[in-house]
């Protein structure tokens, strides 16, 4: 596996556990990030540190960049550390999110910022302060503004270099526009649960489930089983391949949205993909059928069309 | 994996009435897996909001007076706690699907939620019910991400006893959740009281439904932000220091008294927004 340090051509595995704010210049042009520049505002630099956000460049256009920075722990919270994100860090990310919808409000379509997520996150705190408060918000809130930017028409593209696990993946990743991720040689992790967890808890043997995991991925940890579910929309094989396949990705974006198709990016295109790739097939009988009993039921659901609605 | 399937997968999905609204009704059933989200389970929550949306457009398609055709609302009554680890990756992919759908909807179709099953809603069903525009709970209903019992396991007793009932339910329970305003309702734990408040928020114009949201622009973020700001440095160590602190004095005569006078009595977050008296 060829690695993209300086030095040409040793074959250096380089790997970002951890290393959410270094993995930024090997996605952005080098040198380029400005971190707590957000559309034009200036974050206050002690805000949940390991929720890190700012501004750089891409080829020389102007992206938002949302990272996790494992190696810092939150002093204001203490269940904030090795990359969980807590209620402030899922809410700065969500305020990022929206200073770049603000900032581009009146730009067309296609001079709408791309927004790039580099995602190393273990999953959200798991605290009794964090319930209090609702923690579910954070990450809400963070998903609604992400879901909202990308129907704006912002590229959103998220990196995995790292972790990308249950609750985690879901706040920070997973309302992307496209997802890509470092393959499995990189030690990336994507899954809800490892499989010793999911036995423990189903009470289901895990010989069992070691072995239905091998043909199934509805369940099994690894990128290449979230491939298949569509979960993953491409795999990358190369650490210097990943500044190249983002732009890509963006341009790709871009060209869908130009053309009104909507469907075609974002969390919904995975589910298609899923489809096409064999990893959830369950759900195309589930579509047709629901289609199907839909229009059967429409007309006497919201009445004919010439007599007007009864309810 | 030796699991009996059930050809609903644990949610039931239908078209009918609220008051006079159309609406597409998504029940969860807590008896299948604990209303674990599968594939079949989410997928039918993302396309029974996706018809709504249909349903809406056509009835807009037919009358330029769209008032008396009625308007579509999705009402869905949670009880799960989250996603279903037999079906883990896709049921976690569902949820990113519902969370789009629901942003798809904004504006345009009402999602109102209620919560008083018996499990709750809790894992990453916890988000997608704060994201609907109204959210209803009985005092018996619990909202989280993290439940207490993983809480427990996870971290350890000393963060939280899942086994005490009573600061379980102070925790994620309905009247909890009724003072920091993410339930917008709190009412009776039966079907006559959730299914008369349904109705009559549906009868609302989308606007002032749309006026109950706790997320999903970025004024509510940094409104959110100060209820967090109370929270910081372990300042707060239980619900209830939370609720002196917006100004209720008897705690144990609100916990204990019934619904309706607790909902009379209970100061709730001042969240400082116009029109929240409404």
């Amino acid at each position: 596996m060829p690695g993209a340090g300086p030095g040409g051509g040793l074959e250096i595995m380089i790997n970002f556990f951890g290393r959410g704010r270094d993995a930024i210049d090997y996605i952005v042009d080098e040198g380029s990030f400005e971190e707590n520049l957000c559309g034009g505002e200036t974050l206050d630099p002690e805000w949940a540190e390991s929720a890190v956000v700012g501004s750089a460049t891409l080829s020389g256009e102007t992206v938002t960049v949302i990272a996790n920075d494992a190696g810092i722990a939150n002093p204001r919270f203490r269940m904030v550390y090795a990359g969980l994100m807590g209620l402030e860090e899922g809410f700065k990310m969500a305020h990022a999110v929206y200073l770049t919808i603000k900032a581009d409000k009146d730009k067309p379509l296609a001079e709408k910022r791309p927004i790039i997520l580099v995602v190393d996150t273990p999953g959200m705190s798991p605290g009794k302060v964090e319930e209090i408060i609702g923690i579910y918000k954070s990450t809400g809130a963070y998903q609604l503004a992400s879901a909202e930017a990308r129907r704006a028409g912002h590229p959103i593209v998220a990196m995995v270099v790292g972790r990308a696990i249950s609750g985690g993946f879901l706040c920070h990743g997973l309302q992307a526009d496209r997802i890509l991720a470092l393959s499995d040689e990189f030690g990336t992790m994507v899954h809800v649960m490892p499989l010793v967890g999911i036995a423990r808890v189903t009470k289901i043997n895990i010989m069992l489930l070691e072995e239905l995991s091998e043909g199934n991925p509805v369940f099994a940890s690894g990128v290449s089983h979230f491939y298949n579910l569509g979960g993953v929309d491409e795999i990358i094989e190369s650490v210097a391949d990943m500044r190249p396949r983002v732009k890509a990705q963006i341009d790709e974006i871009r060209r869908l949205k130009a053309a009104g198709e909507y469907d075609k990016v974002g969390p919904w295109s995975r589910l298609m993909s899923g489809i096409k790739r064999g990893g959830r097939k369950t759900s195309e009988k589930v579509i047709e059928l629901m289609e199907e009993e839909f229009n059967l039921a429409l007309s006497s659901w919201l009445g004919g069309e010439d007599d007007g609605f009864t309810p | 994996m030796g699991q009996t399937p059930q050809f609903d997968d644990g949610v039931v999905v239908g078209l009918g009435t609220v008051g006079k609204a159309p609406a597409v009704v998504v029940s969860q059933e807590s008896k299948f897996l604990g209303g674990g989200v599968g594939e079949a389970h989410g997928t039918k929550m993302v396309m029974a909001i996706r018809l709504a949306l249909r349903g809406q457009e056509i009835l807009e398609s037919r009358s330029k007076s769209s008032e008396s055709r009625g308007r579509v609302a999705v009402v869905i009554s949670f009880d799960t706690g989250g996603v279903r680890l037999q079906e883990a990756n896709a049921g976690l992919l569902a949820h990113s699907e519902v969370m789009d759908a629901f942003q798809a909807a904004r504006g345009k179709v009402p999602i109102i939620g209620i919560v008083g099953g018996t499990v709750g809603c809790f894992g990453g069903m916890g988000f997608v019910a704060a994201s609907v525009d109204v959210l209803i709970m009985s005092d018996v209903g619990r909202l989280g991400l993290t439940g207490p019992g993983v809480i427990e396991e996870v971290v350890g007793t000393e963060e939280f006893d899942a086994a005490n009932r009573a600061l379980v339910w102070r925790t994620t329970g309905g009247r909890h959740r009724f003072i920091t305003r993410d339930a917008d309702f709190i009412v009776e734990d039966t079907m006559k009281a959730f299914r008369e408040k349904v109705a009559e928020v549906a009868s609302w114009p989308i606007e002032k439904i749309a006026s109950k949201r706790i997320i999903g622009t970025g004024e509510m973020v940094l409104e959110q932000m100060r209820l967090v700001d109370l929270a910081a440095n372990d300042r707060i160590q239980d619900s209830w220091d939370l609720w002196r602190q917006f100004g209720n004095e008897d705690i144990e005569y609100l916990w204990d008294s019934n619904v309706s006078e607790f909902e009379a009595n209970a100061r709730r977050w001042p969240r400082g927004r116009v029109g929240d008296n409404d």
